[in-house]
């Protein structure tokens, strides 16, 4: 019975009808044998054993599977339709979004009617999306924020920058309403989010870090309890469904979310996020579970996003940061580091080069490097070579080798090393402190 | 209450579609149709399971609808109580814990209806498998042992409801409290011992909603009943909860 149970992780009806029919002929069977013992005047003690068996069979034989089969029906159930990957063309997730908010009018409302008029609502376009004053978090006795302040545009795409346990999901979640600052002052569109509840909620779009949504619902099933929570319903709900489905490229995936890969999850946590055509978008690492095609068409939707609405754009890859944000905040430990327009954070990134070096006596050419012009930074790295910083890479391609023939060393390996968002984070700290 | 009737809609959906509907409702449909079913064979199960020495004997009385009502109304009280605590430790914690409630507070969902909407969702299974059960229940033992008094059991079930009501109010509180769902179904178990033993001096029988298992009792025995006063606390010590429950989880951070 139970081998016959475990294959319905199959999904086969034929195999579910089967077990209706043995669970009928067991229970008749059951019952019949209840009866007998009854009616028959039997040897007592064999009687009483009978019982025992009787019921250890009825737990075994039907309770048991039964129990086994409805959790191994809910679970096996995404199996049961093909799991289709979103592959759609270059600009496709982009259109749709696009297509989202210039249904949904210029302001991008929420469906109760847009938004209500907050303090800000009059200068709706001038006054910052988002506005944090001075704010701390503290859990138990570690601050997750220390004094965090900036202000974000409204119509921008603002890049969150920082590493991991910098503080930017709590930040995220205090925009969100989901937390409250210990002290200090967090206002999204001109509401202060600890005081507003709904009305500011109505007005935003939130994706987790890492969206969980309810594994028995389908995608479809979901964007509608998601549009339904906002007051949609009726034609607009169904348009706005099916143009979020087109968006994540889930159109036609009857699978239930309980069966999705993590991709496929991201993008309908970016769907459920635009349910309502949010005027702020907070986006929590949108990236980071997506393939290359996903990762560019999230990103591709947030660039067409500019000036519909506002978005920011927590992550801690500094690519994604620079190709589709107009300014960026970097913080940590809770503070904000830098705080400026992406070109110049582009300015500062391109002021400044790496160079990795490998020769036989790597302290030799470290101390004749020492006052050369064109040289930032040197320092010898955990495997023994050099890593140099330059503000002129020119120069120091010329007079590198020059430098290492002149020491009469051998130079094994000389290239160009890519700046990590970490030595921007620390160019940028440092800057600060000068 | 923003958004109540959407996140009562997803409840109630959620109910069919998991394991939930199999617990409870099953607990509640397996306690109606077992007692008429073993008040119908205890004096043959006795008989044949006897095994006594010579000289000994088991009397079991000739069994009756009454006895099927009264053992249904117990095992309503325990068994049913019992699965009701422990599937319940989780009621509104365990949304937090999966994170599933994260997306769904960041719209514009009040927290009241978060927890409203749970505890009305649930009543509603409680309440829809309570009147199956028991049209079930009354059916079989007309069947097996004639119709009894029915309309008393009917009202004492009723009176169960409402104390199925306080212990679900008491889950809700303790869910929003605790975040585990193993220490609320815990404390949910004191509450549950400290109902049984509060329902044993009269004085606190009379007035508090331990009383009302005595008083479902009384009436399916078509005694003198003191309902009333237990059945006022019990709806004002739901409310209560309730009350604190949206309190406390308003203030928590997701």
């Amino acid at each position: 019975m139970r081998l016959i149970a475990a294959s319905i992780w199959i999904g086969s009806p034929l195999v579910v009808a089967l077990l209706a029919v043995l669970a009928l002929v067991e229970l008749g069977l059951l019952a019949w044998a209840l009866v007998d013992l009854a009616r028959r005047p039997a040897d007592r003690v064999a009687g009483g054993s009978r019982l025992l068996w009787l019921l250890l069979c009825l737990f075994v034989q039907l309770i048991g599977p039964a129990l086994y089969l409805v959790v191994g029906r809910v679970r096996a159930a995404p199996a049961e339709a093909p799991i289709r990957e979103a592959v759609g063309g270059g600009g496709h997730v982009a259109r749709a979004a696009a297509a989202l908010y210039d249904a949904a009018g210029p302001r991008a409302p929420g469906a109760d009617g847009g938004a209500p008029p907050g303090p800000a609502g009059d200068a709706e376009g001038i006054g910052p999306a988002v506005e944090l004053v001075g704010v701390r978090k503290v859990f138990r006795t570690a601050a997750a924020l220390d004094g965090l302040s900036l202000s974000v545009p409204e119509g921008s795409v603002f890049g969150f920058l920082g590493p991991n346990g910098a503080g930017k999901t709590t930040t995220l979640r205090i925009l969100a309403g989901l937390a409250r600052p210990t002290s200090g002052a967090a206002h999204v569109l001109g509401h202060d989010v600890t005081g507003a509840g709904g009305d500011v909620r109505a007005m935003i779009g939130f994706l987790p870090d890492v969206p969980a949504f309810y594994k028995w619902m389908t995608a479809p099933q979901y964007l509608r309890f998601a549009g339904s929570l906002f007051g949609l319903r009726g034609d607009v709900l169904d348009a706005r469904v099916a143009a979020l489905l087109d968006l994540a490229g889930l159109t036609g995936v009857g699978t239930r979310i309980g069966g999705f890969s993590r991709g496929m999850k991201q993008r309908l946590g970016v769907a459920q996020a635009l349910v309502n055509a949010p005027r702020l978008l907070l986006l929590d690492e949108p990236t980071s579970a997506l393939d290359p095609i996903g990762r560019r068409e999230v990103l591709d939707m947030v660039a067409v996003l500019r000036g519909r609405t506002t978005v920011f754009f927590s992550t801690h890859i500094l690519a994604d940061v620079e190709r589709v944000c107009d300014s960026v905040a970097i913080i940590d430990h809770g503070r904000v580091a830098a705080h400026a327009p992406i070109d110049e954070l582009r300015l500062r990134r391109g002021g400044l080069s790496r160079l990795a070096v490998e020769v036989d006596e790597p302290q030799r050419l470290a101390a004749a490097l020492e006052g050369a012009p064109w040289l930032r930074a040197v320092e010898v790295a955990e495997d023994g070579g050099l890593r140099l910083a330059t503000d002129d890479l020119e120069a120091a391609q010329r007079e590198l080798p020059a430098l290492v023939a002149r020491l009469g060393l051998a130079l094994r390996r000389l290239e160009s090393d890519e700046l990590s968002l970490e030595d921007v984070f620390v160019d940028l700290v440092e800057g600060e402190r000068r | 209450m923003r958004g109540f009737g959407a996140f009562l809609g997803k409840e109630l959906r959620e109910t069919v579609h998991t394991w939930r509907i199999w617990v409870l409702p099953a607990f509640i449909l397996f306690a109606a149709l077992s007692s008429p079913l073993i008040t119908f064979l205890m004096p043959t199960l006795v008989d044949r399971l006897g095994g006594l020495q010579q000289g000994f004997a088991i009397s079991v009385a000739d069994p009756t609808a009454s006895a099927a009502y009264a053992e249904y109304l117990g095992n309503l009280g325990e068994l049913v109580m019992f699965a009701l605590v422990i599937a319940y430790g989780g009621i509104v914690s365990s949304e937090v814990r999966s994170g599933t409630a994260a997306l769904a507070l960041a719209k514009p969902l009040s927290r009241g209806a978060f927890v409203l909407a749970k505890w009305l969702s649930q009543l509603l299974v409680i309440a829809v498998a309570a009147v199956i059960a028991t049209a079930a229940c009354i059916a079989l033992t007309a069947v097996l042992l004639g119709v009894g008094p029915a309309p008393e059991t009917v009202a004492a079930v009723a009176l169960w409801f409402v104390y199925a009501i306080v212990i679900l109010s008491a889950m809700v509180l303790l869910s929003a409290v605790l975040p585990a769902p193993a220490a609320a179904a815990g404390a949910g178990i004191g509450v549950y011992a400290s109902f049984a033993v509060l329902a044993q001096f009269e004085a606190t029988s009379r007035i508090t909603p331990a009383g009302l298992m005595p008083a479902a009792q009384a009436v399916l025995n078509g005694e003198p009943a003191h309902w009333q006063a237990p059945v006022a606390t019990g709806i004002a010590v739901s409310a209560a909860c309730l009350a604190a429950a949206v309190w406390r989880f308003s203030r928590r951070e997701i």
